[in-house]
């Protein structure tokens, strides 16, 4: 018999891992599309979470609404980095300029200046601080299920997840923007040709990966009662140890390295202390590095 | 009637000048071949007439409207479709997505099209375009354009890297196409093959259009037998 501490690790894990797996969705569609990381993504996340404690301080709708409100600031904020940090670099599209490192770097710069722009306005704004939320919205009722104790967040984060990573997965694979979005991500000169708006494309990927990202957002934040500007960061991190993991630009790669990840963080608390815990992201970043630079599921990518 | 025509198109990325007022009308229901060396230019054409490359100056008219300086996907909507050099399929997506893709709005009918055409495609459909052979990539390549039901449809060195008998099978292809209306631009290596398929043919050098006739008498003109048949060929036609 498995000692019951373990499985309650094992659930907080799981819900951990989660969040990370819709984080590193965001990093890994944008990656896919533009071959870029984008260094603002843990912003949107804050972003997600701020507009979801605002949407609750204002008029306390129920917590589908707030879902709701969350993605479609999360969706707005996707579309507006795009514009402001991605597209100007986009201007040039002879071949010149698509294999210069020097353009792919530059949004690199753009987009981390973006996230310091909107974390210190957030500063600015709200308070370096932790903002009070209305208690009666916090995710972390208890639930005893025979030994486990777990709390009602686990299971709406849980949810909450699946739902979007398997609507996700539905719109790759079915629908007419999802094949386009695959179809830039595996080639995109090749989408020019068959018709395809590449820039409503980028635009719609931004606007999808940072409505997940948004999403994760308010999730911990009502799970830990935690909101404040510079929350964005740790989580990023994790997820794009995540994406790393999953090979940059496979998206089941990155679940279920995020899922891993998760598992491993909240496990790691039994042996030593929760300040080390984020060590573990580390340390999985460094193997992979070392061993598999191709990430544990990445494909042989070529490299345009 | 021309159902398209170039009119002194220039193309200068950076400092250099990679088409130099090119002039040239593709007949309704015709096949023109460009023909020309490596990097002459012959592929740049072919991208600012399908809105890759922004042309410099000078004017693409489709069905009397300008269309120079459209995005790709504009162009795709008007009926101007391209095989591209180097086939730019979508490897990791299966043969049937390749093809639903091209499809855009369009649907069945096209693909029963598509794989009478190609019947060799019909037996892969779900296996990933990435694990076709060349032949069979060209293939996809071309069926993909014909998704659409184009107009005009443009062929980049649809021969290239082929074995003799695909490059047969290819260029019988183009003719039993062209029987069904479309009007054929193609750029080509194998200059012989082209000609034979062309009505009319120009040849491209440094930039600039350099001859321009019916393609039986480039076939039969000393300086092209000379550069691009290996010798004075067109006599034996």
């Amino acid at each position: 018999m498995i000692d019951p501490y373990y499985l309650q690790q094992l659930t907080i894990g799981i819900s951990l891992g989660m969040v990370y797996a819709l984080m590193a969705i965001g990093f890994t569609l944008i990656f896919g599309v533009l071959n870029v990381v984008n260094f603002a993504h843990g912003e949107v996340y804050t972003i997600g979470a701020f507009a979801g404690i605002m949407a609750i301080a204002a008029f306390g709708p129920p917590f589908l609404v707030i879902v709701f409100i969350v993605l479609a600031v999360g969706a707005l904020a996707g579309f507006g980095l795009e514009r402001l940090a991605f597209r100007p670099f986009r201007r040039f599209s002879d071949e010149a300029s698509l294999k210069s490192r020097a353009m792919r770097e530059a949004t690199l710069m753009s987009s981390l200046a973006m996230s310091i722009i909107a974390r210190e306005a957030m500063e600015l704004l709200f308070g370096s601080e932790f903002q009070t939320i209305d208690i009666s919205y916090l995710i972390n009722k208890p639930i005893e299920l025979g030994p486990v104790t777990i709390v009602n967040g686990d299971i709406i984060i849980f949810v909450v997840s699946v739902l979007m990573l398997g609507g996700l997965q539905w719109l790759l694979k079915y629908s007419s923007i999802g094949l386009s979005i695959r179809a830039v991500s595996n080639n995109p000169l090749g989408a020019k040709y068959v018709g395809i708006n590449t820039d409503r494309t980028i635009v719609l990927t931004f606007v999808i990966g940072s409505m997940m990202g948004a999403l994760a957002g308010i999730l911990v934040g009502l799970y830990y009662g935690a909101v404040f500007p510079s929350m964005g960061f740790i989580p990023g991190v994790k997820a794009f140890v995540a994406m790393v993991m999953g090979g940059l630009s496979s998206i089941p790669g990155a679940v279920i390295a995020a899922l891993v990840l998760g598992v491993a963080e909240s496990m790691s608390t039994t042996f030593v202390s929760s300040v080390w815990a984020d060590m573990v992201a580390y340390l999985f970043l460094i193997v992979t590095l070392v061993f598999f630079p191709q990430g544990l599921f990445g494909a042989r990518r070529e490299r345009v | 009637m021309n159902v398209l025509e170039i009119e002194k198109l220039s193309l200068r990325i950076g400092v250099q000048d990679i088409l130099h007022e090119i002039t040239l009308g593709l007949a309704d229901k015709g096949i023109l071949a460009i023909l020309g060396a490596n990097g002459v230019g012959k592929t740049s054409l072919m991208r600012c007439i399908s809105g890759i490359y922004q042309p410099t100056a000078g004017e693409i008219r489709y069905d009397g409207e300008n269309i120079a300086g459209l995005k790709s996907h504009q162009i795709v909507e008007k009926g101007i479709l391209q095989a591209p050099e180097g086939r730019q399929i979508f490897s990791n997506m299966s043969v049937l997505e390749n093809l639903t893709i091209g499809g855009g709005p369009l649907g069945t009918q096209e693909l029963d099209h598509v794989l009478k055409l190609f019947p060799k495609l019909k037996e892969r459909l779900k296996q990933g375009a990435g694990s076709l052979s060349g032949g069979e990539q060209q293939m996809l390549c071309i069926g993909r354009a014909l998704m659409r039901k184009p107009k005009v449809l443009l062929l980049d060195e649809p021969s290239l890297g082929l074995a003799p008998m695909l490059v047969r099978f290819i260029f019988d292809l183009v003719e039993e196409i062209r029987a069904e209306g479309y009007a054929i631009l193609i750029v080509e290596q194998n200059a012989k093959a082209a000609l034979r398929i062309a009505d009319r043919a120009a040849v491209i050098e440094g930039g600039r259009i350099v001859m321009e006739g019916a393609a039986s008498e480039l076939a039969n003109d000393s300086r092209v037998a000379d550069a691009y048949l290996g010798g004075h060929v067109g006599a034996q036609a």
